[in-house]
């Protein structure tokens, strides 16, 4: 079953192509690694897919429907798409009680999620005291709210120290254990071998390639293989 | 009524927004104290007359709704603040339909405007009244400007609200929007309404001041309210501003991308 869609999608700002013509799937139920260097359009991808950007052409699909026309969409899909979007004068309970009323979900909700993501004892404090690190956990609390099925992360690992990296590979190998859907962009390639199913490539707006991890790779490791067909080994 | 129990959240949880409301009841005391004293210290009371007169006395308490420029502000940060914080991205991405977030936010700069205006408002009275227990010579005010303040004040606090959330929402950034706001209704308007009192008269400040429907004269400062609108026009165009504003935030938010 496709739980994510991108049918031709382009995105273009001005006449440069951000993305250009991208069709790829992301199976449900699997962890799907959706990589690229920086600038191939990963983000803006992303950004269509969940309404924050037009696309220019094509269309991107979530369970079968265009993201605005989900109903309750926090029950459905949790996003994490930019580490500083959370109000740095709130607390990190307040900045999820706020999400939380969107989706008409009570402050417990707000209390399981931050202890999924070991943030209850900075409960109580502001956003602006946070580590990078722990305002990345707490974007994937907000991600988690509503429970959803399906799980997208934009370079979570960014700004991770050690720890928090071998924190967020057991996060997605737990979420991956409870059959959710991930699709996760990264530039941790050694790491997200070890937690992906599928992967997709994409560089300079276009698809390059996809498929099972070991269909993309062969007998190469993840990163020789991004490095050959992104021609970053050059 | 989801997206607007968020919106009430997300205001009573800021701190800045407390600080401005604190702010605004302390500008409109202060305002119609700091009146009062300079009407008396003034021989002829800068050309409005003495505190002796009912007008000037009304006018005193006129000065009451001074915070609406706190109303704007309000405005401009429940929407722009999204944007300087990068909330605006978790915000849509949780409620997907743009114009139902941007009504909420509208709604929201509405109410919390007119609740900053009635708190400042009354401040300001007591302020004025307080301020004018010093003075025994002073006249009583009419009961008629307690009225017409108090109605100012809530349709300048529900259009100024408005306002500053649909400027924000068109321009984006916090700053410019703060700085711009403030240009123009602190030189931009009086500058206007000094120079071309005709056209000035139907900005802001002259409509509010219409609703008041003062009687004063001052050649000193070229103004004569008399000639302003009457109160029903220009809450009427108030409101008509008020709404142009916000339908062209409203389609602006629904088309362009979240950065």
């Amino acid at each position: 079953m496709i739980a994510i869609a991108f049918r031709g999608l382009t995105k273009t700002y001005g006449k440069v192509p951000a993305v250009d013509n991208f069709t790829a799937e992301v199976q449900a139920g699997r962890v799907t690694g959706f990589l690229g260097p920086n600038g191939a359009g990963k983000s803006t991808a992303l950004r269509c897919l969940v309404g924050l950007s037009r696309p220019t052409k094509g269309r991107t699909r979530i369970l079968g429907k265009r993201y605005p026309q989900l109903k309750n969409p926090l029950h459905h899909v949790g996003a994490v798409l930019d580490s500083r979007g959370f109000h740095p004068g709130l607390t990190g309970y307040q900045n999820l009680r706020v999400l939380a009323s969107v989706g008409g979900l009570p402050g417990s909700r707000v209390d399981e999620v931050l202890a999924q993501v070991e943030l209850t004892e900075a409960r109580d404090k502001r956003v602006k005291g946070y580590s990078l690190g722990m305002k990345q956990r707490l974007s994937l609390a907000a991600a988690l709210l509503g429970d959803p099925d399906v799980l997208i992360l934009d370079e979570p690992a960014n700004g991770l120290d050690p720890a928090g990296i071998a924190w967020l590979r057991g996060f997605i190998a737990t979420q991956a254990q409870a059959g959710k859907t991930v699709l996760v962009s990264s530039h941790q390639l050694a790491e997200l071998e070890n937690v992906v199913d599928d992967v997709i490539i994409i560089n300079k707006g276009k698809l390059v390639a996809s498929g099972s991890l070991h269909d993309v790779t062969g007998d190469q490791t993840l990163e020789q293989a991004f490095l050959r067909l992104t021609g970053g080994a050059q | 009524m989801r997206l607007l129990a968020a919106e009430f959240r997300k205001l009573t949880y800021q701190r800045a927004m407390w600080g401005l409301l604190t702010a605004a009841v302390l500008f409109s005391a202060l305002g119609t104290a700091a009146t009062a004293v300079i009407f008396d210290q003034s021989s002829d009371g800068l050309g409005f007359g003495t505190l002796e007169d009912q007008v000037v006395v009304d006018s005193v308490y006129a000065n009451a709704i001074s915070g609406y420029i706190f109303a704007v502000l309000v405005g401009v940060l429940i929407v722009a603040g999204e944007f300087r914080h990068g909330t605006a991205v978790a915000t849509y991405v949780a409620a997907p339909r743009r114009g139902q977030v941007f009504l909420a936010k509208l709604i929201a700069s509405l109410v919390a405007g007119v609740v900053l205006m009635i708190v400042s408002t009354a401040g300001g009275i007591a302020g004025g009244m307080i301020a004018l227990e010093f003075y025994p010579e002073a006249a009583d005010p009419s009961v008629d400007i307690f009225v017409n303040t108090s109605l100012a004040a809530i349709v300048s606090g529900a259009v100024l609200g408005v306002l500053g959330a649909s400027i924000a929402a068109l321009i984006r950034s916090q700053i410019i929007s703060l700085i711009g706001v403030l240009i123009w209704l602190f030189a931009i308007e009086p500058i206007l309404l000094l120079l071309f009192p005709d056209q000035g008269k139907f900005f802001l400040q002259g409509l509010i001041t219409a609703i008041m429907a003062l009687d004063v004269e001052s050649e000193q400062f070229n103004l004569n309210t008399a000639d302003f609108a009457d109160p029903l026009s220009a809450t009427l165009l108030l409101l008509g501003y008020a709404l142009v504003f916000a339908v062209l935030s409203m389609i602006v938010s629904i088309r362009r991308d979240v950065e």
